[in-house]
């Protein structure tokens, strides 16, 4: 039987990610992250990661300029309009600031194939995209010297098969994804592990079947009749789902449908700081580290910002909101 | 007298004019949402605006940020995630326009959105593909719209992330043509900040179709500004703008300058 209260502080998520674990961050670019959590695993000071999440987002970017992550694997990280993932950019552009860490290139449609396959249980899928482009070029494989020796990583990139079944056009066979842990935030979820997820579910629910563990932090925890009366509306079954936080603004700085907007301040001060290793380690030492926890972070953002962000009830975002960072007003 | 608007403005309405009211447009973030939101308030109120990430039909109120934004999700008919959009809908053939950006291009169509230089030790990284070289490989045709300069217009790309007419074999050795390893669709247009460039039906190379004459552009610019050898014995001077168009541009789809940087 499915076990009934699955609800943690958020100090103890730390405690289900391991070192060198395979991590999948729900949500979608700077769009319902899993930021309170993330922010617990560079608190723990998590090493050796392999992010699998696609797409990524500024918490991808993160992690990879904290040191947590050395491999990523997906499609995409970045911050959309906000700017340019500097982190991530610097393991390739400067070859000193690389420590080892090793990147590898996917699409959306493949990455979305790969997290299905996990869920299935079923090792690879095939595909019709990827033929022509050089994601699949073997000499441009970021993974290369890893496969066949790193057990997170599927000993080969792809396979080329002939269908055996209808026309016999040549497909792409891909590996799953089967990340060790998957975190996600929802707008709601209940003591059971029921998650609720409006505006768009992502690949969420996938990640959290194919993961061995999957933790869910919630801006609300409700009661299982408030689930029961709108079940239509439950995006993960509890099954899927090990443990649950409540985090309020667990998402900040990036958007949660009908809760609240992208903090456009935060995107002004992290690119800024980003850009070099030594004002990063700042950033993070004033931001992370020195609120010791999520709720002194939230302390630090500031009532005014997080009211400034917060969601029209009936656009289910901010109409007032400023997203031009080089015309942002100051809050406070 | 000088025009009223810029290079900017007629890139994205010259965008917007080659999308069709009843078409299904798979649109990926940046300038070519502003481009399709342009057109579904003008010319195709019936074109079908979909989002990779959260969104089939979406009719947003205000800009989308990204193609996850809850804005594209509040006026939509529904919600799929990408595993219907990308892998049901554009992998089967249903998707009847991609509509793209890019770092690079060359004369095929190739797009580069992964880096410049080298791939193990690029002078810039990008993002990454996102859902671009997808939507370049399965849709049934695609538009590119990016910033025309030199070292942007290429002989060749850097990293082929989205492939277009001439592409890479499947053995990743050489270069075949798109048929050959299986792609339907393929480029349409490139839309720049100085003309329209189309692909000639035999040789699949870009040619320019039409220039920004009104603003001073001329063929010998566009010329000077790609790398690679282009024909320009089909270049004709672009419509300028309407005023309906840029009303509705500056007025309705992007009047905070988030991505027209008024």
């Amino acid at each position: 039987m499915t076990q009934t209260r699955k609800r943690i502080p958020i100090e103890r998520v730390s405690e289900f990610v391991q070192d060198g674990d395979s991590v999948w961050l729900g949500g979608w670019t700077v769009v319902r992250k899993p930021f309170a959590m993330a922010y617990e695993l560079i608190r723990a000071g998590k090493k050796n990661l392999h992010l699998v999440n696609n797409p990524g987002g500024p918490e991808t970017d993160l992690l990879v300029g904290c040191g947590c992550a050395a491999k990523t694997e997906t499609n995409y990280i970045g911050h959309e309009l906000f700017g340019h993932p500097y982190n991530f950019r610097r393991r390739f552009e400067q070859p000193e600031s690389n420590q080892g860490f090793r990147h590898d290139d996917w699409t959306v449609a493949t990455g979305s194939l790969r997290i299905m396959a996990g869920a299935m249980g079923i090792p690879f899928i095939p595909t019709k995209f990827l033929r022509g482009s050089d994601i699949l070029n073997p000499e441009l494989d970021g993974f290369r010297d890893l496969r066949g020796i790193d057990p997170k990583v599927p000993k080969r990139k792809f396979m080329m098969l002939k269908d055996p079944f209808w026309e016999g056009e040549e497909v792409v066979l891909i590996p799953a994804i089967r990340p060790d842990v998957c975190l996600i935030h929802a707008q709601e979820a209940g003591e059971d592990g029921t998650v609720r997820i409006t505006g768009g579910l992502f690949l969420d629910y996938y990640a959290a079947v194919a993961a061995k563990i999957t933790i869910v932090s919630a801006e609300k925890i409700v009661s299982r009749e408030a689930l029961e009366d709108t079940r239509e509306e439950n995006a993960i079954p509890g099954e899927a789902v090990d443990a649950v936080v409540e985090a309020p603004f667990g998402a900040h700085p990036t958007a949660v449908h009908g809760c609240y907007d992208n903090d456009p301040w935060w995107f002004r001060d992290y690119l800024k700081a980003s850009k070099n290793e030594g004002t990063m380690q700042k950033w993070v030492d004033e931001w992370i580290v020195g609120p010791g926890s999520f709720k002194g972070y939230l302390e630090k953002v500031g009532a005014r910002r997080l009211g400034k962000i917060t969601a029209d009830p009936e656009l289910s975002y901010s109409a007032t909101i400023k997203r031009r960072l080089d015309k942002l007003e100051e809050v406070n | 007298m000088a025009p009223n608007y810029s290079r900017l403005e007629m890139m994205v309405v010259a965008a917007s004019r080659l999308l069709c009211d009843g078409e299904k447009v798979l649109v990926g973030t940046g300038i070519p949402l502003v481009a399709a939101i342009l057109a579904k308030k003008t010319h195709a109120r019936g074109m079908v605006m979909v989002m990779e990430a959260v969104a089939f039909d979406s009719d947003p109120e205000s800009l989308p940020f990204c193609v996850a934004d809850p804005r594209a999700v509040y006026r939509t008919t529904w919600t799929p995630t990408s595993a219907e959009v990308m892998c049901h809908f554009l992998q089967s053939g249903k998707i009847d326009v991609g509509f793209l950006g890019g770092a690079q291009v060359d004369r095929f169509g190739n797009l580069n959105s992964t880096c410049i230089g080298a791939y193990g030790l690029p002078e810039k990284r990008f993002e990454g593909s996102g859902g671009a070289s997808d939507i370049a490989s399965l849709a049934k045709r695609t538009i590119i719209i990016m910033n025309h300069e030199k070292r942007r217009f290429v002989e060749r790309v850097d990293y082929i992330t989205s492939p277009g007419w001439k592409c890479r074999a499947l053995d990743w050795k050489s270069d075949v043509m798109r048929a050959d390893v299986g792609l339907d669709g393929g480029p349409h247009a490139v839309v720049s900040t100085l003309g329209v460039m189309k692909f000639d039906p035999s040789s699949k190379e870009m040619f320019v179709e039409t220039y920004y004459d009104d603003l001073g552009v001329s063929i010998d610019d566009i010329r000077h500004m790609t790398e690679f050898e282009i024909d320009l014995s089909r270049a004709r001077p672009m419509k300028p703008p309407t005023r309906e168009e840029l009303a509705v541009l500056r007025e309705k789809v992007d009047p905070e300058g988030i991505y027209m940087r008024y």
